[in-house]
């Protein structure tokens, strides 16, 4: 489903390169639950950008659903990010001057999807994500665990191929990073792909196949 | 995306920043509502002169004795000498014109009204029957000057009505006698008021026959001839005959003046216009400065909303759809900017209407039109480099940075 071949990211800093990632073959096959760890700065954060699409390789070809993604214009590849990836980050991002509900709605406004359909998906998900009490407020009347599930439902709006999650217990205390953690796994249990950067080697535990970077490189990859 | 969501959305964008909403509203007002003002002014000094013109005589004619220098020259700017008087008989004359429905010849001077103990010096003005319809004149009360023939003199007199409260007060005037420099005259009728038109006040002066002015002021010069022609069509005509009329009487010399009501006023008219242009252009520039305006705002907006835009685009946003939303919000504040403006223009406009209820103060309808198409238009030129910025945001760097 996901295929990298040779990708490298590199950044010029002050006239000198640094290799953000160096060569890295990786196959993510539907289903999966991936964590990816390692020190900071090794280049997990590059990794997940370039496999959400925000972000291009120097180097390298990726297939996404079978279809090579590296050459594709930047309104293209906006397109296949609507379609097919869902971003969940450390620092939540919702837009403050709009509602839970909306906020979730975003990414099917942008797809232009039809009104009556985007009500249908939303009381589905505000049931699935225990949001239904919080559809009307805004991020800042809203727990941090409650903006996490707001973004989750937002990543899954659109029925993603995959949900792609940068630390996204990162923000949170011990017990509501549990709670967020249990809801992208209970996406995982209805099918969904999941991965999953983190410091959090319990969280690295948990996951079904464990990613180790290191300066750039996949250094180890394991599965249970 | 849809229509209704790109609104919705820069809708809430708007109320989300209702300070930096007010700022571009109000600087977007004041360049429309001084567009409208100004080509208020200009358009209502347009058709005062107009209705001042109109007030004149309709199809009017205007022969003076005397060949100005230059064509086209108003009455007040003539030059070059009176080798010829213009005579009654001259002004007879022009009756011989087709072109011509009525004409009514002129003789003006000061003299003295006295009526008992009071006395005081008024224009006098020598006529005929005719001026009455030339000029549109209306009676208060009794008739205007009898018609017949304007050799003869008959001892009446028509008192404007500021003159006829002056010399007789609350009491009537009609049919009593007054006298003029050495002559007695029979008051046979009262203008109505009608106050100032071109200068000349009818309310203040003294009409009498024109046989009786020629007496009374020892003159056979005419001060000049108003003609009327049959129709709009026929003033060129009329016009042309006058000239050929008078040529002909005056063996052959080119020695009066024919202006045509038209031709001046088409002249004011050209002026005005291009003033109420020009005036309003200027105006319109108070727009490019809210133009600028609303691109700094813009420019600060794309700076604070980094991370919203670098999420719409994680969110799958094109660059196209974040462009969109930036033109979307100028445009609704532009077109908030224009409707303030319109109605602070507008409230303007009745304040100096107060003020001046005499001018027909009116913004033209290119005005209404142009001011708020302006407004839109800047605010989108003015909007293109922010939403470029905007749309080319890197999204990984937006979103990282806290
Ligand atoms: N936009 C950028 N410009 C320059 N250098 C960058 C940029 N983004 C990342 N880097 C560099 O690339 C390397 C990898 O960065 P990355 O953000 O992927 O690390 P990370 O593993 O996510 O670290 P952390 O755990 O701290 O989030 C780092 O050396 C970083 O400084
Ligand atoms: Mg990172």
């Amino acid at each position: 489903m996901i295929r990298l071949t040779g990708i490298a990211r590199t950044f010029l800093v002050g006239g000198e390169e640094v290799h953000a990632l160096r060569a890295v073959d990786l196959e993510i096959a539907r289903g999966e639950y991936l964590s990816i760890m390692g020190p900071s700065g090794s280049g997990k954060s590059t990794l997940l950008n370039i496999i959400g699409l925000l972000d291009r390789p120097n180097a390298g070809t990726y297939e996404l659903d079978a279809r090579d993604v590296t050459a594709l214009s930047d309104d293209e590849l906006a397109r296949v990010r609507r379609e097919k990836i869902g971003f969940v980050f450390q620092f939540f991002h919702l837009v403050p001057r709009l509602t839970a509900l909306q906020n979730i709605e975003l990414p099917m406004v942008l797809a232009g999807i039809d009104p009556a359909e985007r009500k249908r998906r939303l009381a589905r998900l505000l049931a699935e994500y225990g949001l239904e009490g919080r559809a009307g407020h805004r991020p800042d009347q809203l727990s941090g665990g409650q903006c996490q599930r707001v973004a989750i439902a937002r990543a899954m709006s659109m029925g993603p191929t995959v949900i792609l999650a940068d630390e996204p217990t990162g923000n949170l205390d011990r017990h509501t990073g549990q709670e967020v953690l249990n809801v992208l796994e209970q996406v995982h249990h209805n099918g969904g792909t999941v991965v999953i950067v983190t410091h959090d080697p319990e969280i690295g535990a948990r996951s079904h196949r464990r990613l180790r970077v290191l300066d750039g490189a996949v250094v180890s990859d394991e599965r249970d | 995306m849809r229509l209704s969501d790109l609104l919705e959305f820069a809708w809430r964008v708007v109320r989300g920043a209702p300070g930096r909403a007010l700022l571009t509203l109000l600087a977007m007002g004041i360049g429309v509502a001084a567009v409208v003002l100004v080509t208020s002014l200009g358009e209502g000094a347009r058709l005062y002169v107009a209705s001042q013109f109109g007030s004149l005589g309709t199809n009017l004619i205007i022969v003076l004795p005397g060949r100005s220098e230059t064509a086209g020259a108003m009455p007040g700017v003539l030059v070059g000498k009176t080798s010829r008087d213009l005579t009654l008989e001259d002004a007879l004359a022009l009756k011989s014109s087709h072109a011509v429905r009525r004409l009514a010849p002129l003789i003006v001077g000061a003299g003295d009204i006295r009526v008992g103990a009071r006395n005081r010096e008024v224009p006098v003005l020598g006529s005929t029957a005719e001026l009455m319809d030339i000029r549109s004149m209306e009676m208060a009360r009794g008739h205007f000057l009898p018609a017949g023939d304007p050799r003869n003199s008959q001892p009446v007199c028509v008192l404007g009505a500021k003159v006829a409260s002056e010399m007789f007060g609350s009491n009537a005037a009609l049919g009593e006698w007054v006298r003029v420099g050495d002559r007695r005259f029979r008051v046979i009728g009262i203008m109505a008021r009608q106050g100032e038109s071109l200068g000349t006040n009818t309310d203040e002066i003294v009409i009498v026959p024109l046989a009786a002015a020629q007496a009374l002021f020892n003159t056979e010069a005419l001060f000049r001839v108003l003609v009327e022609a049959k129709s709009r069509e026929q003033i060129a005509d009329a016009k042309a005959d006058a000239e050929e009329i008078i040529r002909l009487r005056h063996e052959g010399e080119r020695d009066v003046t024919v202006i045509t009501q038209d031709a001046v006023l088409a002249t004011f008219d050209r002026i005005l216009r291009a003033l109420t242009l020009a005036v309003g252009s200027l105006a319109a520039i108070s727009l490019a400065v809210a133009g600028i305006l609303i691109m700094n705002v813009m420019l600060i907006a794309v700076t604070q909303r980094r991370r919203e835009i670098g999420l719409l685009k994680a969110l799958g946003a094109t660059g196209q759809q974040i462009r969109l939303a930036f033109f979307t919000e100028a445009v609704l504040l532009a077109l908030g900017g224009a409707i303030v403006g319109l109605i602070a223009g507008e409230l303007g406009r009745s304040i100096v209407v107060q003020m001046y209820p005499a001018i027909p103060f009116q913004a033209p309808w290119w005005a209404l039109l142009a001011a708020p198409a302006t407004a839109v238009v800047t605010a989108v030129l003015f909007t293109v480099a922010p939403a470029r910025r905007a749309a080319m945001l890197d999204p990984v760097q937006a979103l990282s940075r806290r």
